[in-house]
């Protein structure tokens, strides 16, 4: 199965994606992930302003099958939530590294951008998970 | 080995399917269970015939009083039951059928849970409702849990007056979920409420008969804690066919007890737990969602089970409740009732209600001795404080009334307090019945 990695991207290996910027990191969830859940039919995001540790639960994406956390990559105060994929959350499916993203993020320790993996790492991840 | 006769299986077809799986006997199935566990004999007795059996239990039913009316309420309430209800719940289609997890092959009671819960909202004007809770008290617990999901704040603050069973469910629900609650007076509310608080509960009509002026109330906590929410809880729900539905009120969570709905008191049991809510909680709500739907490749529409990812076999331990089933047989016969009633039956029902219950209110306060506690307007239940209580439901028993309850049962200090109930169901007659057994227990006789 062909899933898109982009290389400019850090991951998790609860399958989040980063874009990180200055202080600011965007978040989403891999094409991996959305098509491993199916249909997402509801995104439960944070809300602005609530702060979140590292790997603590943020949120939860829901398909026809299935109930996914999203995981904070990056302890930090949520700043921004995709108010698109309210009303269109197969937006997640259909692009989940760009229309698709769920939440932005203020990076509170910026030490913890080690602990994210690099898309090489993440594709090992993926290949492990389908074996 | 017992021989059992419902059993179609032949000793050498037994023996056969021992030899597969590698047991010498069907005892050797069971022999993880401690020997001492293990039941040799069951003492039944010697079987009797249908007619002997029939008799038998004749003679134990003839044990039951049958009282000629009720003047008894407190939760479970003697309405009348229209037979197109009883006529309609007992095709065996209904009755004997099983949860719709098939869709496929459940849709005649999958549309009529739907039109269950299409029902229920246009009776409370709130957006959406489940497919029911086991009872009005489960469905208040998980009103409660619902709150503190929706807030994730853990404390609940309940206006007194639920019933004390009710309050005695969610003390338990909250002991197993961490969750703190207070149980207040309506007038400390201003001063008690803060944004600590997940909801506040408040019934109305509560236990003791009063009608609360919601809309006030719940205008006082919006004002202060817009992100309180407010549950109200109701035992008897015929009273909305007069009084203002919970969608009106800004009522965040209604649960009620749905027996009034067509469903005979019996022992107690079963109920029907009726939970309603606004839209934007709707993710939140417990228990099974029937919803409306097309086909996939076509235009034909059909109903199954909906958001089940809030249940138990998807979200397990974080799912919205362990409920995984509802009262499906007593929401048809709910369903049947109110469409029977109709809107203008069940105002005119609702009216019956108020009506005698006032004017029995009425003819009390001219026995000497009798005073009505309530300040408040209330429905068809009122609090009577009597000169003689024990000597009243003696009356009443020897006139076949089934008396009212007697308060102190949960609240001990109220000395010859009862709390008394009419309906549609208590006739003239009935109620003067009553009255003279009141007159009958007073200290000055007659």
């Amino acid at each position: 199965m062909d899933y898109k990695f982009p290389k400019e991207l850090k991951y998790t290996e609860t399958h989040e994606w980063v874009l990180l910027e200055d202080e600011v990191a965007t978040v989403g969830i891999t094409d991996y992930a959305q098509h491993q859940l199916g249909d997402i039919v509801y995104v439960e995001m944070p809300e602005i302003g609530m702060i979140f540790e590292r790997e603590s639960i943020a949120g939860e994406i829901e398909s026809v099958k299935a109930v996914g956390e999203i995981i904070m990559p990056l302890s930090g105060e949520i700043m921004k939530t995709n108010s698109k994929i309210i009303d269109n959350p197969e937006l997640v499916n259909s692009s989940p590294f760009e229309e698709g993203w769920i939440m932005k993020i203020k990076i509170s320790h910026k030490d913890e951008i080690e602990n994210l993996i690099s898309v090489e790492e993440y594709i090992k991840v993926v290949e492990s998970e389908e074996a | 080995m017992v021989k059992l006769d419902f059993i179609p299986h032949d000793q050498k077809t037994i023996q056969q399917m021992l030899d597969v799986i590698g047991l010498k006997s069907i005892q050797d199935l069971f022999h993880d269970i401690p020997k001492d566990l293990i039941l040799e004999k069951l003492d039944l007795g010697a079987g009797i015939s249908e007619s002997d059996l029939f008799n038998e239990l004749n003679e134990i039913s003839k044990k039951n009083k049958i009282y000629n009316s009720s003047f008894l309420g407190a939760g479970c309430y003697y309405h009348y039951i229209p037979s197109l209800v009883d006529f309609i719940i007992s095709r065996s289609e209904f009755y004997t059928s099983y949860t719709p997890y098939q869709a496929e092959a459940s849709q005649g009671f999958l549309q009529a849970i739907y039109e269950y819960q299409t029902i229920i909202t246009k009776l409370t004007k709130m957006d959406v409702a489940n497919a029911s809770m086991y009872d009005g008290s489960t469905a208040l617990a998980e009103a409660a849990l619902m709150a503190t999901r929706i807030t994730r704040k853990n404390k609940i603050l309940m206006i007194e007056g639920i019933h004390p069973e009710y309050v005695e469910v969610v003390k338990t629900y909250c002991w197993g979920q961490n969750i703190n609650y207070e149980i207040i007076e309506l007038e400390s509310l201003d001063s008690k409420l803060d944004e600590e608080y997940a909801a506040i509960i408040i019934q109305s009509p509560n236990f003791f008969g009063d009608i609360e002026d919601l809309k006030v109330i719940v205008n006082a906590v919006k004002n202060k804690y817009p992100k309180c929410l407010v549950i109200q809880v109701m035992t008897d729900p015929t009273c909305l066919g007069i009084l203002s539905p919970p969608g009106e009120l800004d009522i965040d969570i209604f649960v009620a007890e749905g027996q009034p709905f067509g469903i005979s008191p019996s022992f107690g049991g079963p109920g029907l737990g009726i939970l309603a809510t606004k839209k934007e909680y709707l993710r939140k709500i417990p228990g099974r969602l029937v919803g409306k739907t097309k086909e996939l490749n076509g235009e034909k529409e059909g109903f199954i089970l909906t958001l089940q990812a809030r249940e138990q076999h998807i979200r397990r331990e974080k799912a919205s409740s362990n409920i995984c089933t509802n009262q499906a047989l007593c929401s048809l016969a709910a369903l049947i009732y109110l469409l029977c009633m109709g809107r203008t039956g069940l105002k005119d029902l609702a009216y019956q209600n108020i009506q005698k219950a006032n004017y029995t209110k009425k003819k009390l306060l001219n026995i000497p001795g009798y005073k009505i506690l309530n300040n408040k307007p209330t429905y068809n239940e009122f609090l009577l404080s009597c000169p003689d209580l024990d000597s009243l439901i003696k009356n009443c028993e020897e006139l076949n009334l089934l008396p009212p309850l007697k308060i102190s049962k949960y609240f001990t200090h109220m000395i010859n307090v009862a709390l008394v109930c009419i309906t549609e169901m208590n006739s003239r007659k009935s109620i003067d019945l009553f009255l003279q057994a009141a007159k009958n227990s007073t200290s000055e006789e007659k």
